[in-house]
C-alpha cells in the first residue's frame, strides 16, 4: 500500500510534517466539512483508510481532522460509507465550540490529531 | 395548595356505554365525573389531584371524524384548564390506542398541557405516538387496570408539577428515544455479569440500550436477463395522478395507490403531481418522472434493456408514515406484484 | 495462576516528616515525594496536596489516578516493562493500599480535561472522590514537547505510587482475597460442567494521549492476546490517556479492573473464568479488522462459551466493539458489552456510532453528554482557567458565580466503559 493512501487534512501541522514524504491534500476546511470532502471521495470509488472518529478530542471541540483515503479509486466501498456517514451524523451530537479556545491551544489540537494519523501510517506500510 | 386538576379521557367501553355496537358515541364531557378507570386513577392520587372532568368518545367516531372529534375534545379540555391530561389506558384496543395517542399528542402540542397514556407495547397507537407523548407500558388487557394506574397515576403528577421525568426503565413508560441517565443499584460490571449468567442460560434478559432496529432485507439474487424482465415501478415519492383521487395523505399516509401506466410514456405537469408534504413538490410537479422514472424505463424498454415496464404503479407518502403502515401497504400490493409476474420492482424514495 | 492481594485501609493521609503508614494513616514525607517526581530533568516543579471524600476541593485537570501497591512475594514488580523490570506479573502475593490514589494533575494540552470533585453532585459521577487523594501537579520546563511532558508526568504517577506501595511490605493486610485462574486443560477438568468465560477488554491505542501500555509495550503496536487476569493486579496495564476523562481508563481502573473482580466472584460457581484477552483500538481500519478477527479466533481457540467485551472512547471505538461482538457472536460465542453513549445534550441523537443487531446484550455506562453543574468548591487543586476548555465545556462552562456548566464528559471517570460506576441511562 506504500504511497496508495492520501492524507486529506485541515491541519496545517500535517501537511507541514508529513506533506513532505506523503501525499497531503491540505484545505482550510472546517471539521464537518473536512468529513465531507473525504465522503465525497469515498463515494468517487476511493476506501476510508482510517477512522474518521479517531480520537477522543470531539467533534466541533478540535477544529482539526486528518483522514487518510486510499490513492486508487474503485468500486464503491459501502463500509467506508457507512463509517463516513456516521461520523459526519456525530458532528451534531457536539456543542460547537472549536472557536472558544486561546490562540495556543490550536497547536495542541493539531499536534495531538497529527499524533493520531501519524499512529496510521506504520500500518499502512504492511498492508 | 391547591389540587392538581386532572381530565381524564376514555372511550364508550370503558365508560360502561357499550361495546362495538356503541363506537359511534360523539365526544362528550361530563364536568365533576370520575368514570371507570378515572376511579382507580383517583384513589392512586388521595389528596393530590382530582379528576375535574372526563370526556368520553367512541372508538369509530373519533377515527372516523378525527378533525371534529379532535377540535371539540381539544375546546373540552381547554376550558377546564387542567394541569395534566390523561388518556386510557388502552391496553389491546388498537382504535382506543389510536385515540388516546393522538388526542395526548394534540392537548400537549396545541394547549401545551402536560399529557400521559398507555398502552400495550404492540397497540399500533405505542409505535405511533409513544416518541410524542409520555406512554405507559401496559398490559394487553384490562385485567392489567392495576398495574397501569400504578404507573400512570405516578407519572401524571410528576408532569402536572414540572419535576423532572427519569428513565423509562424507573418512571414505567416506553422508551421514547430519549436517553436518560440515573444511577443503578449495582456498577456496571456487575450488571453484564447477570446479563451474560442469564444469556448463557438462554433466560430472558434485558439490554440496556437496543441498537437502533434494522430491518435488512437480502438481496435476492440478481435477475438473470434483463431484456426479459418486466419492471415496476415503486415509490413513497407520494407521485399520484394529478388531482390525487385516492387523497393519500400528505403525511402519515394511511393508504396507498395503484395506478395504470399503460400507454403512459411519460409523466407531465398536466398529469402527475406528488402527494407528499415532507419535500419541496416543485420539481416533482413539474417533471414526476423525476421520482418515478417512467420516461427512463419506457426508453429502455424501446431499446430492449428491459422486457417490459409492468403496467401500474404503486405509490405512497413516506412522510412520517407509521413503519408499521408502510409494511402492511408492501405486503398487499407485494402480492399483486407476484401474482402480476413482475420479476424485479424499482423502488425510489425522496 | 494464583495471586493473594492484601488490603491495607488507608482511612487518611496526612504530610509528615517521615513517610509511613500508621494505624491506617498514611503519613507522607512531601521532600521525599518530590525529590521522586523531580528525578526526571523534564519536571521543573512539583506541588502535593491532599483531597480527602467531602471537602470542598475541585481536582483539575486529573491525568491519570493511581493505587499504590507492593509485590510482597512471586515474579516481578509493580507496573511491570514501566518501573520493575520485565517479568510476568499476577502470581504470588500483593499489597495495595485501598481507600486511597495517588493522583496525577498537569496541563499537557490546553484542551486538557478531568475533573474529581471531592463533594458536591460531581462527586457522585467520578468514583475518585471517595478516596483520600494525594494529588501531584506537576509543572514542566520550558518549551517541552507535548510528549516528553506527558510521559514525564505518566512515569511520575508510577514511581510515587509504587514508593509509596513499598511503605506497606512489612505490614500486615486487613484482609486478603485470593484470585486463582487454571491452565486450559486444568481448568476444563476441575470444572467439566462450568461455562468457559473470558474478559474482552479493548484498550484505547492512538497517538498522544490515546495510549495504553501493557508490560510497557504501546498498546497499538501489539496483536490480541491473552493474559491471566491476575496480571492487572500488579500494573500489567497502564494509562497513558486522559483526553475525554469520563470513559478512559485511569491507571487505578486497570488495577481493580471490576469485569475481572465480578468474573473472579462467580468463578468456580457460575462459570470457569478462563483468562483475559487485551485487544486494541488503533486508527487505521485495517487494524481494526485484524485486531478484532484476531480476538474472534481467539476466543474459538479457546472454546469460550461467553465474554464481556468492555470499551474505552468514544467514536471510532465503537467500530471495534461491534466488530468483535459480530465477530465473536459468528464463532458461536455469546457476548455481553459495556459501552457509554453520546446521544446529545437532549438525549435524543444516535448514542453510537456504529451499530449490529448482534449487539443484543448492551451495558450502558450512560450519556456523556448529560449537562450538569458544579458547584464552586473552596480550593481547587490544579488549574482551573482550563476548565472553559475542557471537553463538554463550552464558552460559558466557568459562569461568574464560580459555578461550571459542563458536559459530565468532563468527569473522570464519569461514564466508564468497563462498567466501574452504577450510572446507566435507557
Amino acid at each position: 500500500m506504500k504511497g496508495g493512501f492520501v492524507i486529506i487534512t485541515n491541519n496545517p501541522l500535517v501537511e507541514e510534517k508529513l506533506g513532505k514524504d506523503q501525499d497531503v491534500e491540505y484545505e482550510n476546511l472546517s471539521f464537518e466539512e473536512t468529513l465531507k470532502k473525504v465522503r465525497d471521495r469515498i463515494y468517487l470509488g476511493h476506501r476510508l483508510l482510517t477512522h474518521p472518529l479517531s480520537g477522543s478530542v470531539k467533534p466541533n471541540e478540535t477544529p482539526y481532522k486528518s483522514v487518510m483515503v486510499s490513492k486508487q479509486a474503485g468500486a464503491l466501498d459501502l463500509r467506508s460509507a457507512e463509517i463516513i456517514e456516521s461520523a459526519i451524523h456525530a458532528c451534531g451530537k457536539f456543542q460547537f465550540r472549536s472557536d472558544k479556545y486561546k490562540p495556543e491551544v490550536y497547536k495542541d489540537f493539531q499536534v495531538v490529531d497529527c499524533t493520531l494519523i501519524e499512529s496510521a501510517i506504520p500500518s499502512v506500510e504492511y498492508w | 395548595m391547591s389540587k392538581i386538576k386532572v381530565v381524564h379521557y376514555i372511550n364508550q367501553f370503558f365508560a360502561n356505554i357499550g361495546g362495538e355496537e356503541k363506537a359511534d358515541f360523539p365526544a362528550e364531557i361530563r364536568v365533576g365525573e370520575v368514570v371507570g378507570p378515572g376511579l382507580a386513577l383517583s384513589q392512586k392520587f388521595g389528596d393530590e389531584a382530582e379528576i375535574v372532568a372526563t370526556i368520553i368518545c367512541g372508538d369509530s367516531y373519533f377515527n372516523e371524524n378525527l378533525d371534529k372529534a379532535k377540535a371539540d375534545i381539544l375546546a373540552m379540555v381547554k376550558e377546564h384548564k387542567p394541569d395534566v391530561f390523561i388518556a386510557g389506558p388502552a391496553f389491546n384496543a388498537g382504535r382506543y390506542g389510536v385515540a388516546c395517542g393522538t388526542i395526548a399528542d394534540a392537548v400537549q402540542e396545541e394547549l401545551g398541557i402536560p399529557a400521559v397514556t398507555g398502552m400495550y407495547v404492540e397497540n399500533p397507537g405505542a409505535d405511533m405516538f409513544k416518541s410524542k407523548v409520555y406512554m405507559v407500558s401496559t398490559k394487553n388487557s384490562a385485567a392489567g387496570m392495576r398495574d397501569a394506574v400504578g404507573k400512570l397515576a405516578p407519572l401524571a403528577l410528576k408532569l402536572a408539577k414540572g419535576e423532572k421525568i427519569g428513565a423509562s426503565c424507573q418512571e414505567g413508560y416506553m422508551p421514547n428515544g430519549v436517553r436518560v441517565n440515573f444511577f443503578e443499584k449495582e456498577r456496571g460490571s456487575k450488571r453484564a455479569v447477570k446479563m451474560l449468567l442469564k444469556k448463557l442460560a438462554d433466560k430472558p434478559f434485558e439490554t440496556e440500550y437496543p441498537m437502533p432496529s434494522f430491518d435488512r432485507v437480502e438481496p435476492n439474487p440478481a435477475v438473470k436477463d434483463l431484456s426479459k424482465a418486466t419492471i415496476a415501478l415503486v415509490t413513497s415519492g407520494g407521485i399520484v395522478p394529478k388531482g390525487n383521487p385516492d387523497h393519500i395523505e400528505s403525511s402519515n399516509a394511511s393508504h396507498y395507490g395503484e395506478y395504470d401506466i399503460d400507454g403512459v410514456m411519460d409523466l407531465t405537469a398536466e398529469t402527475y403531481e406528488t402527494a407528499h408534504g415532507g419535500y419541496d413538490p416543485v420539481y416533482a410537479n413539474e417533471d414526476a418522472d423525476r421520482v418515478l422514472p417512467v420516461d427512463v424505463l419506457r426508453e429502455m424498454e424501446k431499446n430492449g434493456v428491459i422486457g417490459k415496464l409492468h403496467n401500474k404503479f404503486y405509490t405512497t407518502v413516506g412522510n412520517g408514515t407509521a413503519v408499521a403502515s408502510s409494511k402492511a401497504f408492501a405486503d398487499e400490493y407485494a402480492q399483486k406484484l407476484k401474482a402480476d409476474g413482475v420479476d424485479a420492482v424499482i423502488l425510489t424514495s425522496t | 495462576m494464583k495471586l493473594e492481594v492484601g488490603h491495607i485501609f488507608i482511612k487518611d493521609i496526612q504530610f509528615g516528616a517521615e513517610s509511613k503508614i500508621e494505624d491506617g494513616v498514611l503519613y507522607v514525607s512531601e521532600e521525599a515525594v518530590k525529590a521522586i517526581v523531580l528525578e526526571d530533568e523534564k519536571i521543573k516543579s512539583v506541588k502535593l496536596d491532599i483531597a480527602k471524600p467531602g471537602e470542598s476541593v475541585r481536582i483539575t485537570p486529573v491525568k491519570d489516578v493511581i493505587e499504590p501497591r507492593v509485590k510482597v512475594e512471586g515474579r516481578g514488580g509493580i507496573f511491570p516493562g514501566v518501573i520493575a523490570k520485565v517479568d510476568t506479573v499476577g502470581s504470588g502475593k500483593t499489597y495495595a493500599l485501598k481507600g486511597m490514589a495517588v493522583v496525577t494533575a498537569g496541563k499537557i494540552v490546553g484542551f486538557q480535561e478531568g475533573i474529581i470533585d471531592m463533594s458536591g453532585p460531581g462527586a457522585d459521577y467520578t468514583p475518585f472522590s471517595k478516596l483520600n487523594n494525594l494529588v501531584v501537579v506537576c509543572e514542566p520546563i520550558d518549551d517541552i514537547k507535548q510528549h516528553d511532558y506527558e510521559q514525564a508526568v505518566r512515569f511520575a504517577g508510577f514511581r510515587v505510587a509504587v514508593y509509596l506501595g513499598e511503605l506497606a511490605r512489612e505490614l500486615t493486610p486487613d484482609e486478603t482475597k485470593v484470585y486463582e485462574t487454571y491452565g486450559i486443560m486444568e481448568g476444563k477438568e476441575k470444572f467439566p460442567n462450568l461455562p468457559r468465560v473470558a474478559y474482552v477488554q479493548m484498550l484505547q491505542s492512538q497517538g498522544l494521549l490515546h495510549d495504553t501500555y501493557v508490560y510497557g509495550v504501546d498498546a497499538k503496536k501489539t496483536l490480541s492476546t491473552i493474559m491471566n487476569p491476575t496480571e492487572v493486579m500488579d500494573g500489567a496495564i497502564v494509562s497513558g490517556n486522559c483526553v475525554s476523562a469520563c470513559d478512559k481508563n485511569p491507571t487505578y481502573v486497570h488495577e481493580n479492573n471490576p469485569v475481572v473482580h465480578d468474573l473472579f466472584e462467580e468463578h468456580g460457581k457460575t462459570i470457569n473464568f478462563v483468562c483475559q484477552i487485551l485487544t486494541n483500538e488503533n486508527v487505521y481500519l485495517a487494524d481494526k479488522m485484524r485486531s478484532s478477527d484476531w480476538t474472534a479466533k481467539l476466543c474459538r481457540l479457546l472454546d469460550l462459551d461467553a465474554v464481556i467485551v468492555s470499551q474505552e472512547g468514544f467514536g471510532n471505538p465503537d467500530t471495534d466493539l461491534i466488530m468483535n461482538c459480530k465477530k465473536i457472536e459468528a464463532e458461536g460465542v455469546k457476548t455481553v458489552i459495556i459501552t457509554d453513549e453520546y446521544a446529545g445534550r437532549d438525549g435524543k441523537s444516535q448514542s453510537l456510532a456504529d451499530a449490529d443487531p448482534a449487539a443484543d446484550a448492551v451495558v450502558t455506562g450512560g450519556n456523556a453528554n448529560q449537562v450538569i453543574i458544579l458547584p464552586k468548591m473552596d480550593k481547587v487543586i490544579g488549574m482551573l482557567d482550563y476548565v472553559n476548555t475542557i471537553a463538554g465545556g463550552n464558552e460559558h462552562s466557568l459562569r461568574e458565580d464560580g459555578t461550571i456548566e459542563v458536559e459530565i464528559q468532563a468527569i473522570t471517570g464519569a461514564t466508564n466503559e468497563t462498567g466501574f460506576n452504577c450510572l446507566s441511562a435507557r
